[in-house]
């Protein structure tokens, strides 16, 4: 009864379904991994977001990163160190020898300079503010490079120097949109093709610089499966031999299944829920309604049932990361203290307020992990006026800026990536430190306005020997948690990554772009 | 969502049904609208019958399976959520936002969209040509990708839904208006009326109106399913009713992350949309014939 | 006639221009993209400079008018979040949107046809009563509700049928059923009335008085005529399923374009929204006006009716 025109069709659309989804030839030995998100840029100074560094940390790499250890390590940087020149700081920088770009032209201190200048460039780069306080590029020789600075830059340490190594030489000769479409860096891998939305082919580089660390297997195919529930599927069926974020709710469930290892690890963000403190009657600018905050919900309790487990409780700054203090103990549950510290705020029947919850995919469970915090805040007696906001929602009305519609007081669910091992320098200078217009202080702050604090967080950022700067993240960690400013830290998420142990040997390896770089990944050998 | 496609064939370029296609079964308006009747009551009575808090979490008793699973306990008949919340309270407390977001999406909807066809219809010209386009252009934006992004614009919420219910859903009874006023006036008496110089206020009120409530009538049933379906896909896709408001869409929003853990979360308030659905399906037709005997004698 | 061509189409053109600025306005009105693609902490100066490259600071009229004039030559713009343009995105997706909207096509009209006949033919006995109640369910039910139901038997308990995704056959019977159950009861309708009709007819019976067995009768001659009232609202059908799939392509994880345009419009990523929710109007609109120029030829009497 088809019509001929639609039975055209029909055969066309069947036709497409066996073709378009079947598995690439395989010759050599090769690994499916799937990713649950995609980077949008393979452009290592047009990345905007961790995510970005999912494919570029596979082809790109930087002077320093943090090694299995989370320990820092010296990377494409031979050695450098942090001098002064006529009371200027300068970062001094020696290329370790012998390393190439996929094409075989060996990396020079040329390809950073070319590096530093797209960073710069706000036409190219997100981050060209990053580069402010650098005054000069000084190439010394083909290996040895000198960063000047007009002023400390704190940053520049903290995010691993920053510059990744891209060729000179092949971008100018290819242009930028090429280099794009087809990447070259000195990273184990190197890149073979990309399919947006569905995947990305690799083949390891076989005159990689590292002899110790790199992957085994020929030919990597990194899939990119969005849903959770389709991820694990594909994972069961053995389509693909090794997925991440595998989901909170599923976890004993892959677990228990035969020749299968899991590994789970902090994936770099950093929640907490912040207090709208600028409305001049705000309950928030009591220290006492704060506290109560702190005391009101049950945090363990969420992170056990809400995340399955998958969340690490941290105070200010978690293990792994710089400045993390274990003296620094959460505020224990107690709803009765937390009555009666709104009572003392001179709230004994306590008060209604707005509640911001954050859903976001990128997040698992996030929105019912909000819920939850918020029910046990109006136990207490903060009645909670509660608004769900999707991601971009959410940005607009958390931004500090003249023209975007703010919070209208309330508490609001927060969240801010340190990268993995982190330092919470930046995250503070945005949410921390109180709101300065046209100056990037607290972009996303809703604190009242701290002299002190405020003058820590200045201070710290402009600290780039590592001991100093720890000292003084600790007591600003201290002080922010003794006065609950800049929100209530609440946990750091899990990532679950499971993969075929009878099949893949993998070792995880933490990255600025938090885990997914497959340093070393291999078949299993018998 | 096939909302147009269903309507389709109602409309001027093809024939109309003539044999209405029932239940041959007298029980029908019997058990539908004892269950639209249940609806009203659950949501008057809201929590006053609800045997929890709906609202309420207890994070130690989640995942509770029905009365009649292994597990199950008569504490929780229908089992409880992820965050432990009791699904039979959450069921009832949902039937208010069911039938708020329906009646004020059918009052506003229908209002709208019948005097858009009235005026269409009775006096054409320019009037016709311009509504008509604003349904046609309405009517070419896929619906869900409209309320969608509509309730991107707006802040999501009860409001949001209605109304992207309403700029969704007026062109129904505009079109089904239009065409019918379009029929009456043909017919003789109107006319005749016209002829012998009734205003048109008369006209209307006499003749047309009477006939026209009926068809709103009809359709303002058979709408409540499709407007519970609607603010559903709405809730379900984030973009609709938000927590800590509860709707049947947002329950099943909620649960699908826990489909393998339970089923139960999944199935229940989907059971009463589809309860609801098949009852203003069902009166919705047994009214049409009860109100045009004309067309059951066919 | 052509004067009746003529117009219909200059309506339809309107029809996507109308649509356009609709789509256009409105989902330039759901926040702004800028803030979601930059650092949280980038300085007031740096924000701006995004918002020149991408001409989001011109008048709202201004930037419509240069969409207008590029989406004319086939250019929708550049994806803001894929740097690829937003055309190719949608274009991408399209086969698989395709695909199970005609499956799902399919799958309404192999249950709609037999129930038609068969309950025109046996009015009121058992096959007329359970196509009215499958028709019915299928009407009561949220597709996307009747997706997860499927998933959760033929997939998860059962293991009949994988559970998500695309790349095989099996892959499309349960996102197809989920979608395509909906119209059935419409379908039916449709056919049944139909049947009934031509039942009814001269030629029918003077075929039973000659005797033609019933069989071919029903089956040859009366559903041949009776077909044609669904076979020319089918444009119509698979127009509605292509812009009906978005919840169900997000259920089933289905690669096709309906999720694409939803995740687009949570990163506010403008040109794929556009792109992607036009493409699905002028599909309607094309699908509506195919449907009237046929019924234009079918039946003069239409054309001086409007």
């Amino acid at each position: 009864m088809v019509h001929p025109r639609w039975g055209a069709v029909l055969a066309l659309a069947v036709a497409f379904s066996g073709t378009a989804f079947s598995a690439s030839a395989q010759t050599k030995s090769s690994l499916t991994v799937a990713l649950a998100a995609e980077s949008t840029t393979m452009d290592p100074a047009k990345y905007s977001a961790g995510v970005d560094q999912y494919y570029i940390g596979t082809m790109f790499e930087q002077l320093v990163r943090p090694g299995p250890d989370g320990e820092r390590m010296n990377w494409l940087a031979e050695s450098w160190e942090v001098l002064e020149v006529d009371g200027k700081p300068v970062i001094d920088v020696k290329i370790r020898p012998g390393v190439t770009f996929h094409n075989g032209d060996p990396l020079t201190a040329a390809d950073f300079e070319f590096a530093y200048e797209r960073l710069r460039d706000p036409a190219v780069s997100r981050w060209p503010h990053y580069q402010a306080n650098v005054a000069q590029f000084e190439i010394v020789d083909d290996l040895h490079f000198k960063l000047h600075f007009t002023q400390g830059d704190a940053n520049y340490v903290a995010n691993w120097l920053q510059l990744w190594a891209i060729p000179k030489a092949y971008f100018e000769e290819v242009g930028e949109d090429e280099f794009a479409q087809r990447p070259i860096g000195t990273g184990p891998w190197k890149f073979v093709s990309r399919s947006v939305k569905e995947e990305l082919v690799l083949d390891r580089y076989e005159a990689y610089w590292n002899e110790e660390h790199h992957p085994t297997v020929d030919r990597l195919i990194v899939k990119i499966i969005p849903e959770d529930l389709t991820r694990v599927a594909a994972f069961r069926t053995g389509d693909v031999d090794w997925i991440d974020s595998v989901p909170p709710a599923m976890i004993e469930e892959v677990e228990a299944l035969d020749n299968v290892a899991t590994a789970s690890r902090v994936s770099g963000n950093n929640l907490f829920f912040d207090m709208d403190m600028t409305p001049e009657d705000s309950p928030f600018r009591k220290l006492e309604v704060r506290q109560a905050v702190a005391y009101g919900a049950d945090i363990d309790a969420i992170i056990e049932q809400v995340l399955f487990g998958q969340g690490q409780r941290y105070v200010q700054v978690g293990p792994g990361e710089t400045a993390y203090d274990p003296e620094l103990k959460p505020y224990p549950y107690d709803p009765a203290k937390a009555m009666q510290l709104l009572a003392d705020a001179g709230y004994p029947n306590g008060f209604e307020t707005n509640c911001y919850n954050l859903i976001t995919p990128r997040e698992p469970n996030i929105k019912e992990m909000g819920e939850a915090f918020f029910a046990y805040l109006s136990a207490i007696g903060i009645r909670c006026n509660m608004k769900n906001l999707e991601y971009g929602a959410w940005i607009n009305v958390n931004r500090r800026a003249e023209d975007t519609p703010q919070m209208e007081g309330g508490i609001l669910s927060h969240m801010w990536g340190h990268g993995v091992p982190g330092d919470p320098g930046t995250a503070w200078s945005g949410h921390l430190h109180s709101f300065v217009p046209g100056e990037g202080w607290g972009s996303y702050s809703h604190t009242a306005g701290h002299p002190e604090m405020d003058e820590m967080v200045e201070a710290v950022n402009t600290i780039m020997d590592p001991d100093e700067r720890e000292a003084a993240l600790k007591e600003i960690a201290r002080k922010k948690h003794e006065l609950v400013l800049g929100g209530l830290t609440t946990y750091r998420p899990l990532v679950t990554f499971a993969w075929r142990a009878d099949k893949v040997e993998y070792t995880p390896w933490p990255h600025p772009g938090f885990w997914r770089n497959f340093q070393e990944i291999g078949l299993k050998q018998d | 969502m096939a909302v147009e496609a269903d309507l389709a064939p109602a409309d001027t370029a093809a024939p109309r049904p003539r044999r209405r296609w029932r239940l041959p079964s007298a029980g029908v308006p019997w058990f539908s609208g004892l269950i639209l009747l249940l609806l009203v009551v659950c949501a008057i009575g809201g929590d006053a019958l609800t045997p929890w808090n709906p609202a309420a979490l207890d994070l130690r008793a989640n995942f509770q399976p029905p009365v009649w699973a292994e597990g199950g306990s008569w504490a929780h008949p229908l089992g409880t959520d992820n965050l432990g919340r009791d699904i039979l309270s959450r069921i009832v407390a949902g039937a208010r936002v069911s039938l708020v977001v329906s009646l004020w999406a059918i009052v506003l909807s229908g209002g709208i969209g019948s005097l858009a066809g009235m005026v269409a219809g009775y006096f054409g010209g320019w009037a016709d040509v311009l509504i008509m386009r604003l349904v046609d252009i309405q009517m070419s934006i896929p619906p869900l990708a409209l309320a969608l992004i509509l309730a991107a614009v707006l802040e999501p919420g009860l409001e949001t839904v209605v109304i992207v219910i309403v700029v969704t859903y007026w062109t129904w009874y505009a079109r089904i208006v239009r065409g019918e006023i379009l029929s009456l006036k043909e017919r003789d008496y109107v006319a005749l009326a016209k002829v012998a110089g009734v205003g048109s206020a008369t006209i209307f009120h006499r003749h047309l109106a009477p006939n026209i409530l009926n068809t709103m009538l009809v359709l303002a049933t058979l709408q409540i399913g499709q407007v519970i379906i609607f603010e559903a896909s709405l809730s379900f896709l984030g973009l609709g009713i938000q927590s800590p408001a509860i709707s049947w869409g947002l329950m099943l929003a909620d649960a699908r992350a826990y489909l393998t853990n339970a089923w139960w979360a999944i199935t229940m308030p989907g059971v009463a949309i589809m309860l609801v659905c098949l009852s203003s399906n069902l009166f919705g037709d047994w009214l049409r014939d009860v109100l045009d005997p004309r067309r059951k004698q066919l | 006639m052509l004067g009746y061509f003529a117009r219909r189409l200059l309506q339809g053109f309107m029809s996507i221009v109308g649509a356009s600025i609709v789509i256009f306005t409105i989902t330039r009105l759901t926040g702004d993209p800028v803030v979601l693609m930059l650092p949280p902490e980038a300085p007031p100066d740096v924000i701006d400079a995004l918002r020149i490259k991408l001409g989001l600071d011109l008048p709202l009229w201004r930037q419509y008018l240069i969409f207008a004039g590029d989406a004319l030559q086939g250019d929708f713009g550049r994806s803001y979040r894929w740097e690829m343009p937003a055309l190719d995105l949608v274009l991408d997706r399209l086969p698989a949107t395709i695909l199970l909207s005609a499956v799902a096509l399919a799958f309404s009209m192999a249950v709609a046809i037999p129930f038609g006949v068969l309950s025109a033919v046996n009015r009121g006995g058992w096959v007329d009563r359970f196509g009215k109640v499958f028709a019915m369910a299928g009407q009561a039910m949220p597709n996307f509700w009747v997706g997860l139901l499927l998933i959760l038997i033929f997939a998860i308990h059962l293991d009949w049928l994988p559970a998500y995704g695309a790349g095989t056959p099996a892959h499309v019977v349960m996102p197809a059923i989920a979608l395509g159950w909906y119209p059935v009861a419409a379908q039916t309708r449709i056919v049944r009335s139909a049947m009934l009709d031509v039942l009814d007819s001269d030629y029918i019976r003077m075929g039973r008085s000659v005797g033609t067995p019933e069989f071919s009768l029903v089956w040859k001659y009366a559903l041949r005529n009776a077909a044609i009232p669904l076979i020319t609202m089918l444009g119509v059908y698979f127009a509605a399923m292509l812009g009906g799939s978005f919840v169900v392509e997000v259920v089933f994880a289905w690669p096709g374009l309906g999720r694409t345009v939803v995740e687009a419009l949570f990163a506010r990523d403008f040109p794929v929204v556009q792109a992607g929710v036009l493409f699905a109007a002028a599909m309607f609109v094309v699908a509506n006006l195919l449907v009237d120029l046929s019924y234009g030829i079918v039946d003069p009497r239409i054309r001086h009716g409007r």
